[in-house]
């Protein structure tokens, strides 16, 4: 099997596996209680938690909170912060994690401001942030790493722009496509307001993820029980996931530039192939979606993102199904419709050119050979659908 | 002892059957039974023209639920058998009666209505009514109580026959029809939308086991639409067990079509090849009939003309249960039968490259013939036959 869908998810490494099981196993109690065993269970989580911070550069400024991942992340810090009506901005590019909580927002009155008209290439653009003082913006909410597109907005770069810029808009990022691929400096945490991330898709567990809070800020609780967790967050702590979340941020952070290495080959090869297969079949015209660029502040090389109308998308991901090679498709249909996702379409494509795409996405586990592998079924997938998408594409 | 109660279960159109009768009682008597199983306490009855359960009263709601999925039940009741005593018929309403009349604000519209299958039974059905009404009354009247016929808000029955007495205040809608079993076999074509599985349901309250057959579109659709079709077999399987799932590869037939016939006709050529294949299955395996969700006019496939060109390819009958129904009424069935949600999943059930721009809407059968001699349409279904999957729908 290939598997070319790493922003979708990551196998679990298989310590992480070796450590939930182990932990399923042999350390059951609650950690809330009151008891010996309990107490155990409390100083392993305390202990992963100081391990985590570490391993992250998190300053004690800035509180680490146990999610069931990215989505109630975002979901908890963006409700929790601008419920009822704190005013808000983003990109129009996000997570619908981000978007659906600022459209929960606007049901009561509370209206975000979007950037979509204003953003370049499906990143921040500098420029606007001035408006955002204008328009009173407390927090803006943005992707560090797109999740369909891999374009990046720079923490350092935002933050040192809003504080010259807007000095009263606070940051909020989504980092769940970008921890372990992209080294965090941990000069970003004083600048950030919070920030999200998600166990499985760094190898580790499903359900678990963390929201990296300043807590001076003050989060109300979207769930509400036992008061943990500062009384933010309720429900017993998931003791297993989280010593593996613990073991694949550890994993992650320690292997980052090796990581970030690999992925920048394994990217280049693959566009390099892209490239050539144009040369061989003239009918093939390849976009990127953006642009290619091999600066990491603006581009993720752990994911490509093309076009290649007429042949649609999901038709070449069943045919490389077919051959045991798993990708994404580039726009991603949302569970309730076949329209095309607003990602690519709110960068400028065609809905044609959106519907014709893939998105690969690498992990560390990739090689140059599965490149290869999937370069020759795209080429034959995309050869024998041809004649069939043109004849389609000619009635139009 | 567990407390008990008797389900008084009446059938509808088995009441018509003449001489056949003992064939459909039986039927509906399995299915009961069927529906049942795993759950030993029960006593079952059949004196003539009534089905009689003997169940633990705590298990009265979980056997509403499930005897309103047996096709030939008119409707039911859960009371209790007693003696065909006055006094004590009427204890029991009143204590039945109370509650109601405390929670209606102590002002309550009752009526007495006594059915006597036993003629050699003392007293006529309104002396009854009259008997157990007024000893109710003396107690009630004082507190709000009335009696009225044709307005009344509770209704306590009493059904006098020649074994027991059965007093109940509740009538519960089966699905009516016959029971399955009763009519014999028929295939019913399942595309994976909204409307075939509605007339397979129709088709099961006709008395007839449905089996299904799904023509596949893998690989230029993935497995989204046969994992979709697996689960509506399931879920009208419920309604009548045994059925069985043929899953027939369509991609070389469809692959054909489009490359050598006429554009326009694909789509009647397409449903001619599925009807000839559906019709070779119901020979195979001796089932009587054909059933698809066709609803006239609905799509382009679905005009008198397409209809009438695509049924004449079999000499089976093909039973069209929704032809007549318009667009709402099917999805408020859907809905009904549990279908709707797995239906709306969004899964073409052809892919669009398949599709032609203008299909024809009044087809002429010496074209479409002229088309099909361009294909080896014979060895194409045998192929596809060959492939087929054969799924046992209890199984899943």
């Amino acid at each position: 099997m290939i598997y070319l869908d790493n922003a979708a998810t990551t196998p679990m490494d298989e310590d992480v596996v070796g450590r939930v099981h182990e932990s399923m196993r042999d350390i059951f109690a609650n950690s809330g209680t009151r008891y010996r065993i309990g107490l155990d269970a409390k100083r392993l989580i305390e202990k992963s938690t100081e391990s985590i911070a570490e391993y992250l550069g998190i300053p004690s400024t800035h509180r680490i909170l146990f999610t069931s991942g990215g989505t109630e992340s975002n979901n908890l810090f963006i409700k929790g912060l601008c419920f009822p009506d704190k005013k808000t901005a983003f990109l129009g590019l996000e997570h619908p994690s981000i978007t659906e909580s600022l459209a929960f927002l606007q049901q009561f009155g509370n209206e975000p401001f979007s950037l979509l008209p204003l953003q370049k290439k499906g990143r921040l653009d500098f420029n606007s942030i001035p408006i955002l003082k204008e328009k009173r913006v407390k927090l803006l909410c943005l992707s560090h790493v797109n999740n369909e597109l891999g374009t990046v907005n720079d923490p350092l770069q935002v933050i040192s722009a809003l504080a010259k810029e807007s000095p009263n808009t606070k940051l909020f990022l989504d980092g769940v496509q970008a921890i372990g691929k992209l080294k965090l400096d941990g000069d970003m945490w004083k600048g950030l307001a919070g920030y999200s991330i998600s166990g499985h898709k760094i190898h580790g567990p499903k359900g678990i993820g963390l929201l990296i809070y300043d807590s001076k800020l003050v989060l109300n609780p979207q769930m509400h029980g036992g008061k943990q967790q500062f009384g933010v967050r309720s429900g017993t702590l998931p003791l297993p996931l989280i010593v593996g979340l613990e073991i694949a941020i550890k994993h992650a952070v320690a292997r980052t530039e090796q990581t970030q290495k690999h992925l920048q080959g394994l990217c280049r090869h693959l566009i390099e192939g892209l490239k050539k297969m144009q040369e061989r079949f003239p009918e093939l015209r390849i976009r990127f979606n953006p642009l290619v660029d091999e600066d990491e502040t603006r581009q993720f090389s752990g994911m490509v993102n093309f076009s290649f109308p007429p042949v649609e998308g999901e038709v070449i991901l069943h045919h490389l199904e077919a051959k045991d090679i798993f990708v994404g498709l580039g726009s991603a249909c949302s569970a309730q419709s076949r329209e095309p996702s607003k990602i690519l379409m709110g960068i400028g494509l065609s809905e044609e050119q959106a519907r014709c795409s893939l998105r690969i996405s690498f992990s560390r586990n990739n090689t140059t050979d599965e490149i290869d592998q999937f370069l020759e079924a795209f080429g034959e997938a995309y050869q024998a659908l041809y004649p069939t998408f043109l004849q389609k594409a000619e009635h139009r | 002892m567990t407390e008990r109660r008797t389900v008084l279960i009446r059938y509808d159109e088995i009441g018509l059957k003449g001489r056949n009768r003992k064939f459909f009682e039986k039927c509906l008597l399995r299915n009961i039974k069927r529906v049942l199983s795993g759950t030993d306490d029960i006593d079952y009855r059949s004196p003539r023209g009534r089905i009689f359960l003997d169940i633990p009263s705590s298990f009265a709601p979980e056997c509403t639920a499930r005897l309103k999925t047996v096709p030939g039940i008119a409707s039911f009741s859960i009371g209790i058998s007693m003696a065909p005593d006055f006094d004590a018929i009427s204890v029991l309403g009143i204590q039945w009666i109370e509650p109601r009349l405390e929670s209606s604000g102590n002002s309550l519209k009752f009526c007495v209505k006594t059915r006597r299958s036993e003629k050699s039974f003392p007293k006529t059905s309104p002396e009854v009514n009259f008997e157990v009404g007024s000893r109710i009354m003396k107690q009630l009247s004082s507190r709000g109580l009335t009696v009225n016929i044709k307005e009344a808000e509770y209704v306590l029955e009493i059904e006098i026959g020649s074994s027991e007495t059965v007093v109940f205040d509740n009538r519960e809608p089966g699905l009516r029809g016959l029971p399955v079993g009763s009519s014999g076999n028929v295939l019913c074509l399942l595309s994976g939308g909204i409307d075939s599985p509605v007339s397979a349901f129709m088709m099961a309250c006709r008395g007839c086991r449905v089996h299904f057959v799904f023509f596949d579109n893998q690989p230029f659709l993935g497995r989204g639409g046969y994992d979709k079709v697996l689960s509506l077999a399931k879920k009208i399987n419920h309604f009548q067990a045994r059925g069985i799932l043929f899953v027939v590869p369509f991609q070389d037939i469809q692959g054909a079509i489009r490359d050598r016939c006429n554009e326009e006709n694909r789509v009647v050529l397409y449903r001619r090849m599925m009807y000839r294949i559906a019709g070779e299955i119901a020979g195979r395996y001796s089932f009587m009939a054909l059933v698809t969700g066709e609803s006239l006019g609905q799509v382009a496939s679905q005009t008198l003309e397409n209809l009438a060109a695509v049924s004449c390819v079999t000499s089976l009958s093909v039973f069209q249960p929704l032809i007549g129904m318009n667009k709402e009424s099917i999805i408020s069935r859907a809905k009904e039968i549990g279908t709707y949600e797995v239906s709306i999943v969004p899964q073409p059930d052809c892919c669009s490259v398949f599709m032609p721009k203008n299909p024809v809407t009044r087809s002429k059968i010496p074209f479409l013939e002229r088309d099909e001699e361009k294909i080896p349409w014979k060895e194409l279904c045998d192929d596809a036959l060959a492939k087929m999957e054969i799924i046992k729908v209890d199984d899943l």
